[in-house]
């Protein structure tokens, strides 16, 4: 862990902190919530003694980069520009990109709109989903799935912070990423995130000084920049209304864990294997689905997640350009 | 005007006006109007290119003449326009269209270049040329540092301010639009916002050759409806549109362009302007710019000046591009 690199980038107004290590063709690797470039932390090893340079940053609202206050500072649009400055102070012209969780739904859109800059995408967890002409999102799953679905219960800017505020912050984010429970989390305001059920033990992959990195960091920051993403999704609708019906364009690799509550929320199964993503990312060339794993594939089977992505990679990388 | 059909589309959210005309089966020609304009700046344009067999559309982009005009200037980014224009194309004709985009339908040309370059074949932009996102200054900012407090866009900012002082009598305001000849950089006086225009007995000045009283009283009854706070919002989401399209920083348009402009238009004759269109900058910044015309003794309004031979130009870059394509 000595070996990676941590630096600071001054990109699209904020100043990003950034984890490399390596040298080769650009992986650039994106983070989801609540999450920190740490959850690559293994795939940042590997993929330096595999002939790449890995990168992944602390996105805007996170760990080590700023955290602009307010909602409107977290669209699509933002975090993409974050991102383009940061391949363009490198000197990259176009990465491979690998994302999980709101770093994929970040992967599918940067794709979208600067599809000249990515040569592959593996993604990870959170399938693309087409606008809906008429459905803003957040409105969408109030409809589908009520009011205590978490993105409903996360919109109203303070709210879940206070409950959040009530558990020790080590103890919550265990709580998010220990969960096996694959219904659409609804959390009753009764209940809070501080009712969801303590973990009996902490799983092999996640240990104390785990914890302990990302308790700290986000004791630190706080939620609200990672937040302000879901905040933002309407927002963010609005703004892409010029991509609306737009096909993603670049050869993509998909990988989710069985057991991953978003992989388990109703219609995605089928999305999926019935060739409604196929429809919307053409160049989708393999789609694996990790038995008996969860949501944080890339910390509970390192290895194998490492191997996907580098044998998807090897086989554009001829055909790649952009070494660092 | 005979021929031409309106109607109202429902995009994205709101309704837009579009004045069409020409053979449903032509090359659709997208043709937007910029600001204090309408659908009808095209009027020559949509009769000479229907009578080629091109199907001519011109909508009232939002905040204009008949379409709606959303509340605040948030709303009034090219991502909310673009979007827009795509709804609009995807709702009425299949595949790809020519572009054409005068002032601040030029900008807006730009942007769906940028935003989904595979939509058009080809983009005559007329008068303003574009410019790549400088990630390091803001556009309002960086007006005011070039051409001070005075400068228009810098006059344009501040809601309802405009609007109070000139904007309150629109067919005068208008009247000074379309037939001033003052040579680069907009400036208004604060004390004296119409300094170079019309005098107080401005209704006895005539007017120019290419601008009838017909088409003023055209033009002002639209305005008197809506006001322009519409297309004054434009200007106030500049900073905004900075802000949301970091993704594009520095890029460069790859559809093939041609550039044309008035030898005496204000934004031609604004200091750095000529050297940036002539000097190799722009070509730079746009590969695929095929061809500079500069229009003799013209203004900001081209189209409208030089009707015939605008419609001519157009017409010969698209045909070039559409026999280049068929070549294949």
């Amino acid at each position: 862990m000595e070996k990676i690199e941590h630096t600071t980038v001054s990109t699209n107004g904020i100043n990003m902190h950034v984890a490399s290590i390596g040298s080769g063709p650009v992986i650039l690797f994106l983070h989801g919530f609540p999450d920190l470039w740490y959850s690559w932390r293994h795939q940042l090893l590997s993929f330096a003694t595999l002939g790449y340079r890995a990168i992944a940053p602390d996105l805007r609202g996170y760990g080590d980069s700023d955290a602009p206050p307010s909602p409107e500072s977290y669209s699509i649009l933002h975090i993409v520009g974050d991102l383009v400055g940061l391949l363009d102070s490198l000197g990259v012209d176009r990465v491979f990109l690998v994302g999980h969780d709101w770093g994929a739904i970040i992967a599918w859109w940067l794709c979208m709109i600067r599809p000249d800059r990515v040569s592959a995408l593996v993604n990870t967890s959170v399938v693309f989903n087409p606008r809906n002409p008429t459905l803003k999102p957040v409105d969408a799953f109030r409809a589908l799935f009520g009011d205590d679905y978490y993105i409903c219960r996360f919109q109203e800017a303070g709210e879940i912070e206070e409950d959040f505020a009530q558990v020790d912050t080590k103890k919550l984010i265990t709580k998010f990423f220990v969960s096996r429970n694959p219904r659409p989390p609804c959390i009753p305001k009764s209940v809070g995130f501080r009712g969801l059920p303590d973990p009996p033990s902490l799983p092999a992959w996640l240990t104390e000084q785990d914890v302990s990195f990302y308790g700290d960091k986000f004791s630190q920051k706080g939620f609200t920049g990672g937040l302000n993403y879901y905040r933002a999704m309407n927002l963010s609708w609005e703004l892409t209304a010029p991509w609306a019906g737009l096909q993603i364009k670049v050869p993509v690799k998909f990988i989710v864990g069985d057991l991953d509550i978003v992989y388990n929320i109703p219609g995605t199964k089928e999305y999926i294997h019935d060739g409604g993503l196929k429809k919307h990312v053409p160049f989708l060339q393999e789609v694996v689905v990790m038995e008996g794993v969860g949501h944080f594939l890339q910390q509970e089977k390192p290895d194998e997640v490492t191997d996907h992505i580098y044998g998807f990679f090897e086989k554009f990388r001829t055909r790649e350009t952009a070494s660092l | 005007m005979e021929g031409i059909d309106h109607r109202m589309v429902s995009v994205n959210g709101i309704t837009l006006h579009v004045a069409e005309k020409g053979p449903k089966e032509g090359p659709v020609v997208l043709l937007l109007h910029g600001f204090p304009d309408l659908w009808y700046t095209w009027r020559h344009q949509i009769t000479g290119l229907s009578s080629l067999g091109y199907r001519a559309v011109a909508p009232d982009l939002r905040g204009y003449g008949d379409s709606d005009s959303p509340e605040s200037f948030s709303e009034y980014t090219c991502l909310n326009v673009v979007g827009d224009l795509i709804s609009l194309l995807d709702t009425l004709f299949a595949g790809d269209v020519f572009l054409v985009g005068h002032d601040w339908g030029a900008i807006i040309g730009w942007h769906l270049c940028l935003f989904r370059p595979e939509k058009i074949k080809g983009f005559v932009c007329l008068s303003v040329p574009y410019k790549p996102r400088n990630p390091k200054v803001k556009p309002v900012q960086g007006f005011k540092a070039v051409f001070g407090d005075d400068y228009y866009i810098c006059r344009f900012q501040e809601p309802g301010k405009i609007e109070g002082e000139i904007a309150s009598d629109p067919r005068r305001f208008l009247r000074s639009i379309f037939t001033g000849r003052t040579l680069g950089p907009p400036i208004l006086p604060k004390n004296d916002p119409f300094a170079e225009n019309p005098k107080p007995d401005y209704e006895s000045i005539e007017l120019p050759k290419w601008f009838s009283k017909e088409d003023l009283d055209f033009y002002t009854s639209k305005f008197d409806k809506t006001g322009f706070t519409g297309g004054l919002n434009y200007y106030r989401a500049m900073d905004l549109n900075w802000e949301l399209t970091a993704p594009w920083t520095g890029a460069k348009i790859q559809v093939p362009v041609k550039f044309m402009t008035g030898d005496f238009d204000m934004v031609y004759t604004t200091p750095g302007i000529k050297e940036y269109i002539h000097g190799g900058g722009f070509a730079a910044d746009v590969p695929n710019l095929q061809e500079i015309v500069v229009i003799e003794d013209a203004g900001h309004f081209v189209n409208q000046e030089k009707p015939r031979e605008v419609t001519a130009h157009i017409n010969d870059f698209f045909t070039k591009l559409q026999n280049k394509n068929k070549s294949f």
